[in-house]
């Protein structure tokens, strides 16, 4: 069912009832309607706050708040730099619920809802942003399908000129994994072998 | 309302179509309010019922009538049948039996395709890639994204979606089948590109404008060089004009996550199913990098 269901159904019962409403009786539909309006004064209430919140952007910024991303890249830190930069007030709470729940409070009292659901939709987009290829990246990666197409021993002068620094690089940048007891001889016969595999692999222009 | 339509598309299947459109268009929806239309042209209808009850697609796609089908059934008969409204699915339904994600929107496919699609070719060419348009286009500038979920193949029905689109996005598996089934597609649509352009907007060329990379793990080597080997043929495909400059690979990759697999179980995206997980964190940091590339935002 959806709330638009839901308002069809209670206008639906609120017009049989007043049509009734004179001639209704009894214990059993007088207990009843007292349940059925304890909730609906708490169902109107929850509404109430639901659509506050919802105007005042309130909603998404505790939505942003407690959601995946927030689980992922919201640090105390960050609370403490939006609310500095958003009201000027510095963050009293020490632990990251205590916090989260203060820079709502504060933000509300300031009324700065929309600025602060920015400045969190800016952070996490930030922290997530990565740098494009850059030059030094796509150059490693030139080389490296480069010596995947040499011969064995074009391949060994080509990398008897380079140092055990510049070997670890352009393995590190084409996914070779190795941990810093790998000798030059195994890091150079690991990218001979994932090179030629590349080299392979990739789409060859006919 | 400026739109943005995507059609996600891979002829290689498994490889995290449908999870990809259901996460991010649930993610796009409820954390940064985006109207978002999936629309499910695949007869699997896995986006469908993924997220609606069984009983309940079933109940709403009986004869195929409110689905995607009669989209493709009034081509063939020239028939004016299919009603957008009545077709529509506003929301996903909760284990409380009420709506939550109000501005995602489905339009759920039906396994009646199945029986269409090789009919569909009898369309002539140009008006076989315009159905989709043609009934849903005025549709999609009320929506702040479109995503296509398109079946495992390059048909009709695919190719069409790809009409339709501003942009393709194909999700991808890292491995060498993905990889080798990529520059395939690369080269499928720059043929479409050409055969679409007397029908199409000049600004409006097919193109793969992103990759997402699924079932990720990233223990040992495997598959951080199975997605070096993915951006060395992009750059390839780039510089011998297959792919425009433009085309990236999103990040996060989409780890492999049991939560996600579960999610299909509750007819729930996993943002509402397991929020904390790593499969919600991952898919709400890609639809961050697919807001930051589509938005050209950073």
């Amino acid at each position: 069912m959806n709330y638009a269901e839901l308002a069809a159904t209670l206008h639906h019962v609120g017009d049989r009832l007043s049509k009734h409403a004179g001639k209704i009786e009894g214990e059993s539909m007088g207990q009843s309607a007292r349940v059925l309006l304890t909730h609906l004064s708490k169902f109107e209430a929850l509404l109430d706050g639901y659509i506050a919140s919802r105007k005042s952007g309130e909603l998404l910024l505790e939505t942003l708040l407690r959601s995946p991303a927030a689980k992922r890249h919201l640090t105390i830190d960050l609370l403490r730099a939006g609310l500095r930069h958003l009201t000027g007030k510095r963050l009293r709470s020490t632990d990251l619920r205590a916090a989260k729940r203060e820079f709502v409070e504060r933000i509300h009292e300031a009324g700065s809802q929309d600025e602060a659901t920015e400045f969190l939709q800016d952070a996490f987009a930030e922290s997530i942003h990565v740098d494009s290829v850059g030059k030094d990246k796509a150059s490693l990666q030139r080389e490296f399908v480069g010596l995947g197409r040499l011969a064995e021993e074009e391949f060994a002068q080509e990398i008897q000129r380079k140092s055990l620094g510049e070997l670890r690089r352009l393995a590190e940048t084409n996914g070779i994994r190795f941990t810093d007891k790998t000798t030059k001889q195994r890091l150079a016969a690991l990218v001979r072998r994932y090179a030629q595999r590349a080299v392979l692999n990739i789409w060859a222009p006919t | 309302m400026s739109s943005k339509v995507l059609a996600f598309i891979n002829f290689k299947g498994g490889v995290g179509k449908t999870a990809t459109v259901v996460n991010i268009g649930a993610t796009l929806a409820k954390l940064h309010e985006k109207k978002v239309l999936i629309v499910d042209i695949d007869p699997q209808s896995n986006s469908s019922v993924w997220l609606m009850r069984p009983d309940r697609w079933r109940e709403h796609v009986t004869g195929g009538r409110k689905s995607t089908f009669q989209i493709y059934d009034d081509a063939l008969h020239g028939k004016n049948r299919f009603n957008f409204e009545e077709a529509l699915i506003k929301g996903v339904v909760t284990w409380t039996g009420f709506t939550d994600l109000p501005r995602l929107h489905l339009l759920p496919a039906a396994v009646e395709l199945l029986r269409i699609e090789d009919r569909i070719h009898e369309l002539r060419d140009s008006a076989v890639y315009r159905v989709l348009d043609a009934a849903l286009g005025a549709y999609f500038k009320e929506y702040d994204y479109v995503l296509l979920d398109c079946p495992p193949n390059l048909y009709s029905t695919t190719r069409g979606a790809i009409f339709s689109a501003d942009s393709c996005v194909v999700p991808y598996v890292p491995d060498y089948l993905s990889l080798s089934g990529f520059q395939v597609l690369a080269e499928e649509i720059l043929a479409m590109r050409e055969k679409f352009a007397p029908h199409l907007p000049a600004r409006r060329k097919p193109n793969i404008g992103a990759v997402v990379v699924s079932h990720y793990r990233q223990s040992g080597n495997v598959y951080r060089l199975a997605v070096n080997e993915l951006e060395l043929s992009i750059a390839q495909l780039q510089r011998t004009g297959l792919l425009s400059r433009q085309t990236a690979i999103l990040e996060p990759y989409i780890r492999h996550c049991v939560r996600v697999a579960e999610s299909t179980n509750e007819h729930l995206p996993v943002i509402l199913y397991a929020p904390g997980s790593i499969g919600a964190q991952d898919y709400c940091d890609l639809a961050q990098g697919f807001l930051n590339h589509f938005e050209n935002k950073k």
